[in-house]
This record gives C-alpha cells, structure tokens and sequence, in this order.
C-alpha cells in the first residue's frame, strides 16, 4: 500500500474526528453563546418599565409606585423592585426617587409628623420638600434623583432612569 | 450595608452616622417534624433583615444571622455578643429574632411574630415585608432616641 493513499484506518479516524469535530461544536455553540449573549443583548425602548398605576388616577399627593424590572448579571437574572414617589404636579408627573442621598436609607412623605409636607429619612432626619429639594441643616447634601416618567397606550405610568433633579 | 468588604470601608469612614448593627438570630430546627417550621421562620427573619437593610442602609450594617440549636445558653451567648460590640465603633445592637425565648431576656432583643412567606408570590411578599418595615420604623428610631 503506497504512502499516499488512505488506509481504511485512517479513513476512519478522520471521518470520527470529523464527526466528533461536529458534535463537539454543537455542544460548545450554546454554552458559548450563553456566555456571550448578555453582553451582547441590546436593551430595547430606553428601558421604561410599566407599572400597574393609571396615570389619570395620580393626584398631588406623594404616592408609593413599585416597579419591577428584570435584572441580567451575566448568567443571573433577576428581579428587582424598586419605589418611586409619584405626584402630580400641575400637568405632569413627577416621580422620585426615595433614596436619601445622605447615605442611601429610603425617604417616606410625611414620615415626620412634624413635617407633613416634606419627605423625612428616619436615619438622620434628613428632609426634602415636595419637590426633592433638600432642606439646609439635615444632613443630605443634595436633592432626591427624579425617575424619567411617560404615559404608556393605554394610559399607564411608565418609569424609566433615574437622572438628577431637575424641579430644583 | 452589609457586613462585606466593600460596605465595611465605607461605615469605618462614617461610624458617627452608622452606628447600629442587625444581628438575626436564628434558631435551626433539624428534626422531621421541626424542620419546615423552622427554615420558614428563618426564611422570614432573615428576608426582614434584609429589608430593614435597605429602609436604613444609611444607618445599619446587616451582620451574617448568628444560628444556633437548642440546648445553648441564650443569656450567656447574649453577654459574649454584647461584650464583643462593646468594643466596636457601633452604638446600637439590635438582634432580630423569631424565636420567643429570646424575649423577655434584654431590651436589644427586637423579637417579632413570623409569617410564613414560603408560598406567597414575589410581589405579595414584598408587600408584607414593607408593612412590617414601616411598622419598626418607630420601633426603630425609639431606640436610637434613647441613650443605650
Ligand atoms: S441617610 Fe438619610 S439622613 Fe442620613
């Protein structure tokens, strides 16, 4: 038998390492694209969640609003919830954040019965008007973050990024 | 904060604002007819714990839940945890419980009825744990108006 040509042995030894080749690969494609996918994943609509409150239902006064969104760390997804504090305000909607910007505890309307009108952080009696505005002489150094807001179709609040305060 | 790492460089930088420390004790029922009972309630005090982490962020560090079983002495493991804070920035020590027989032992026991959470819907149970927040709100700033 000449050096050149293919022996049975070898014949089959590349025809398996092909086919092993293959299965190899189409057991690798998923697990890789797993690993690569959340990187990969665009993030649709300016990441606005819908919440379950009626935008025509929103009054003046402060009012707890939870959403809920999904979270991707990598492999993990998970939920989070997070609060808002929405009012209305002349035409349109206002939602907060409740995040003390002291040193992050969550700020309630008129959890100080001495100031019905004003956000309080029961940690260091921090306050801030209705606006987020903080008041001068409590600890927090700044005003409440404001969650970008819209109306979804059919008329639900819709909440997106927290930005800086733009009322004060 | 939680008691990791990261958090633990910022509350020595603040230990004039962050002064208190959440400790869970929990009791581990392991028999077969305990055992159930016994993961719900940790289940519940620990998932308080966490949400009392995050209305006081500011003011607390959540400690990992201190467990035992039955048969150690709950006054003498008391006076070991109480002696070891005494030497630490924090001014406040407040240990979360379900377990009644912590009760009537010390002022620092917050000692609270459990609710099984096992079954309820994500949102649902977010909903309790946030009433059960704010109702220790008070309970909560009592303590940090009286010098202890
Ligand atoms: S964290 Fe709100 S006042 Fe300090």
């Amino acid at each position: 038998m000449s050096n050149n040509k293919v022996t049975r042995r070898q014949f089959l030894s590349y025809t398996l390492t092909g086919v092993g080749g293959f299965m190899a690969a189409g057991m690798l494609m998923p697990m890789v694209r797993f690993a690569i996918d959340p990187v990969l994943q665009k993030k649709d609509g300016g990441d606005f969640v819908t919440t379950d409150v009626a935008v025509a239902d929103i009054t003046e006064e402060p009012t707890r609003v939870d959403f809920t969104f999904e979270q991707v760390d990598a492999w993990y997804t998970s939920e989070v919830t997070n609060t808002a504090w929405v009012y209305k305000s002349g035409d349109s909607i206002v939602a907060l954040s409740p995040i003390c910007k002291h040193l992050g505890c969550t700020v309630n309307w008129a959890g100080d019965a001495e100031y019905p009108d004003q956000f309080f952080c029961p940690c260091h009696e921090g306050r801030y008007e209705k606006n987020g505005k903080n008041v001068p002489g409590t600890p927090p150094l700044g005003p409440l973050d404001v969650f970008e807001v819209r109306e979804s179709a059919d008329g639900l609040l819709e909440i997106g990024m927290a930005v800086p305060n733009n009322l004060v | 904060m939680f008691y990791t790492g990261r958090d633990s460089a910022q509350f020595l930088a603040q230990t004039e604002y962050i002064d208190t420390a959440i400790v869970p004790l929990i009791p581990v029922h392991v028999t077969k007819e305990t055992m159930q009972m016994g993961a719900s309630q940790a289940d519940y005090i620990l998932s308080l714990a966490n949400a009392l982490e995050n209305q006081f962020k500011g003011r607390v560090v959540a400690f990992p839940s201190f467990s035992y079983v039955s048969g150690q002495s709950k006054e003498q493991l008391l006076v070991d945890w109480k002696s070891a804070f005494a030497a630490s920035p924090f001014k406040h020590i407040l240990f979360l419980t379900g377990d009644s027989e912590w009760n009537q032992l010390d002022g620092s026991i917050f000692w609270t009825a459990t609710i099984p959470l096992d079954s309820m819907e994500p949102k649902m149970r977010g909903k309790i744990l946030e009433d059960q927040v704010r109702q220790l709100i008070p309970r909560i700033a009592e303590k940090w108006n009286s010098p202890s």
